[in-house]
């Protein structure tokens, strides 16, 4: 057992963080300039999409836990949603995908040609991928999906919608015949935030991706989109720490650094401790996800909840460190707030996940008590 | 990283479930519990104690040389889940193997190891820790009593405070002040005590909970030979440094979750069998929002400090991370024991021994007791100065 990362792990953390970092306007103070697409080429250049696809089919053949660190660097440099969707997609085209599917779609995820957004909510359903109404029929998809992130710039859409009575995920291509798209007016313009409207839109040829209703595939995105959402806020609340530490360093008030008082020094303090405590979950989670292990949904939304409310707190201590400064749009300290309420009620918010680990607890502990009385 | 054990591991696994199924009571966590008497229930805890010890599993993670196991990180957390697996007991030398045991082996003579050691281990001597006095808490550097050094034997006089298990102790390892003249940091030692020597005496002290767990302890020109020091003389400080690295570390936590799942799961146990009108308690959403909080709090225990461990094993040392550890453990925790008064409702005041009492009582005195967390072994005020200071670099 070794709960660390290696160097080659690490690496790539630092990489991504430091391409971002070439972008300067992704974290700036203005939303709207934050959607540069040389970016999205900046990361596939780099090989960032490649790095899930199996060798066999041009890529690095490696796992999420591989990749956390990496994930971690994108949410703590606002990168767009686009790139973490489509390493979503990723993941479950390559277990769960048909042979097809994968042969026509992994070799150009991994050189970057093909961006994947995932269309999930739909208005009035809540967060539960067993209410969605949008259904596949023998003409097309209908239905209307809403906070589809960066749905305007993708290639594919990853549907989540009612196939043969049960719930599957079905690829159509952005540009199909029956797909409207429409921008919400929303808290982060960065995010890319898009209602999708499907009437009757022409699917891609084979495409179901895996068994529907039955199988693993929706649980699988799920809890993939759960842990890859929860790293990023780690990222962000990361970050974030190290705003509010260095600002309580250098702001002197009653002359001294503000740091020095103790309201200031503790809430920073607590927020290490919520940083790395929310980093042992996700990470935990990454691990579950990469070996499928039989822990993988109930720690799958351990991270998502607790992250997400890490990141929040997180958000909400460093603007009240920063004072009037915290406030300001200059500032940018905004950006993170904005994309972490998105990033909260993507994939089911905390409410959401909390009930789905009592249910998870639940149930073990009663196959526990079975076999105890067995 | 990697979570999967290996054959050898699960091997391990099975011996100690074997090992368990026989050395417990028959009956253990369902019509047979501790004893309710306190010094009764530190007897039964002293006797398990010695059955591990009897079974080759007392102090797996020491070396073999001084009679441990020599246990890996994994047998390590597989000990831990199968002994919360089946609720064990708890010790009653928990202070001599965290802290007495690791701190000889760190800075101890070989004499010392080789007599301490082996007697910590079978839990032929159970130990307290005299650092607080009632004058020197937080502050610890400040302690008073004095330890004057006569020829071969240190003379010592003054009073401890808060000395836990003392009443069952035959050792305690102390801090006392062997230079009055120096910087506070400078003029301590790290003295080994025998509780039996003439001029020692202990007077307890009731606890929130009503129950006498710790004391006041007195010396009055007690006598301990100049070889029961650990470290140099004067060089204390640093002595009890590492002491409180192993009390506040990934060690203890790991011992502590076990003991917080298992409540835990009796508690969602108690709630599941208990009715709140047409429904059932466990029905409750709200209820299962507080429920599933603590569910990820207890679990983010165990990966803090296996996560803690494996920075250890790849060549960190241990620093302020230990206090990352503490202070989370000791909040998550007392919040679960407030989720429970919450959960439980009306019925929440309801307290052993009476028959409406959930859960047998055991919340009510777990709250009470869970208030001590945030107080001990450094407060949480304490090692959020640690954090921000050490972790952070914020300036004093
Ligand atoms: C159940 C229990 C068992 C114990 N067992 C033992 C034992 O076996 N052996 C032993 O030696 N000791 C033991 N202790 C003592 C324990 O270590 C001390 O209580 C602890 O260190 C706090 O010291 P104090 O009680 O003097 O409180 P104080 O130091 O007086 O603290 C009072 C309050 O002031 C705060 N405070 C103090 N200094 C600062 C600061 N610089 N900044 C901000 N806030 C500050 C504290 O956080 C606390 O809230 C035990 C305590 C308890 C409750």
């Amino acid at each position: 057992m070794n709960f660390g990362f290696n160097e080659e792990q690490k690496s790539l953390g630092d990489t991504v963080a430091a391409l971002l970092a070439d972008f300067p306007a992704l974290t700036g103070p203005d939303p709207a300039q934050a959607r540069d697409p040389a970016v999205w080429q900046a990361l596939a250049d780099l090989g960032l999409f490649a790095l899930l696809v199996p060798e066999a089919h041009g890529g690095v053949g490696l796992t999420l836990v591989d990749v956390a660190l990496a994930i971690e660097a994108l949410g703590a440099g606002l990168a767009p949603p686009i790139a973490a969707s489509t390493m979503i997609a990723t993941d479950i085209i390559v277990r769960e995908g048909t042979a097809a599917q994968q042969a026509s779609l992994l070799p150009r995820i991994a050189t970057g040609e093909l961006r994947i957004a995932l269309a999930m909510l739909e208005n009035g359903q809540g967060y539960d991928p067993d209410a969605v109404q949008t259904v596949m029929g023998g003409n097309g998809v209908t239905g209307s999906k809403i906070l589809v992130p960066d749905a305007d710039i993708a290639d594919l859409l990853l549907v989540l919608s009612r196939v043969d009575g049960g719930v599957g995920l079905v690829l159509v291509a952005r540009d199909a015949r029956g797909v409207s798209i429409r921008h919400h007016a929303d808290i982060d313009p960065s995010s890319g935030l898009c209602e999708v409207t499907l009437d009757g839109a022409a699917l891609m040829d084979d495409a179901l991706v895996g068994h529907a209703g039955s199988g693993d595939v929706v649980p699988r995105l799920m809890d993939a989109a759960a842990i890859v959402y929860a790293g990023m806020a780690m990222g962000m609340a990361a970050r974030m720490l190290d705003a509010a530490v260095d600002y309580a360093k250098t702001r002197v008030q009653f002359g001294q650094p503000i740091g020095a008082f103790q309201s200031i020094k503790h809430r920073c303090a607590d927020m290490a401790v919520a940083v790395e405590a929310g980093r042992s979950a996700a990470y935990y989670a990454f691990w579950t996800a990469a070996e499928n292990d039989p822990d993988r949904s109930r720690s799958a939304s351990m991270a998502k909840a607790y992250c997400g409310e890490v990141a929040r707190d997180v958000c909400n201590e460093t603007v009240q460190i920063h004072g009037g400064m915290g406030f300001t749009w200059e500032l940018g300290l905004h950006r993170f707030l904005r994309r972490a309420k998105v990033l909260e009620h993507g994939f089911g918010n905390h409410v959401w996940h909390y009930e789905r680990i009592m249910a998870e607890t639940l149930a073990a502990q009663a196959a526990g008590d079975k076999a105890q009385a067995a | 990283m990697d979570f999967s054990y290996s054959p050898q591991e699960e091997g391990f696994r099975t011996d100690l479930r074997a090992w368990l199924a026989d050395a417990l009571p028959p009956g253990w966590g369902e019509t047979v519990f501790e004893p309710e008497d306190e010094d009764e229930r530190a007897m039964f805890r002293l006797a398990w104690e010695k059955k591990l010890h009897a079974g080759g599993w007392s102090g797996i993670n020491w070396p073999v040389e001084y009679g441990g196991r020599g246990a890996t990180l994994v047998e390590r957390a597989i000990f831990a889940e199968e002994m919360a697996r089946v609720g064990a007991p708890e010790g009653l030398n928990i202070i001599g193997h965290n802290l007495a045991g690791s701190t000889i082996l760190r800075h101890g003579t070989e004499a010392q190891k080789q007599y301490f050691l082996p007697r910590i281990l079978s839990s032929e001597d159970v130990w307290c820790q005299g650092f607080s006095e009632p004058n020197a808490g937080s502050d610890l550097a400040s302690v008073r009593t004095r330890a004057e050094r006569r020829g071969d034997t240190f003379i010592v006089n003054g009073q401890k405070i808060w000395t836990s298990f003392a009443q069952y102790s035959q050792w305690c390892f102390a801090l006392v002040r062997t230079d009055p003249d120096a910087p506070k940091h400078k003029g301590l030692s790290f003295l080994l005590i025998d509780m039996k020597s003439p001029g020692i005496s202990i007077r307890p002290l009731r606890q929130i909970s009503g129950e006498c767990e710790f004391n006041e302890t007195f010396f009055d020109d007690v006598e301990v030979p100049v070889d029961n020091i650990v470290g140099d003389i004067n060089d204390g400080w640093r002595i009890a440094m590492t002491t409180l690295a192993y009390e506040r570390g990934p060690e203890d936590a790991l011992g502590r979750q076990i003991r917080f799942s298992q409540e835990l799961e009796k508690l969602i146990d108690t709630v599941a069998a208990t009715p709140r009108g047409d429904a059932m308690l466990i029905e409750d959403p709200i209820v299962r929002q507080k429920l599933a909080r603590s569910v990820t709090e207890v679990e983010v225990m165990r990966l803090n400090a296996v996560r803690t461990f494996s920075k250890y094993l790849n060549g960190d040392d241990r620093g302020p991370d230990a206090s990352v550890i503490k202070l989370y453990w000791s909040h998550a925790a007392q919040n679960m024991y407030e989720a429970a008064m919450d959960i439980l409702g009306p019925t929440a005041p309801i307290a052993a021994p009476d028959p409406l009492s959930a859960g047998g009582g055991r919340f009510q005195l777990s709250y009470l007791q869970s208030k001590a967390f945030t107080i001990y072994s450094g407060s949480s005020e304490i090692q959020r100065n640690i954090i921000g200071e050490r972790m952070l670099g914020l300036p004093r």
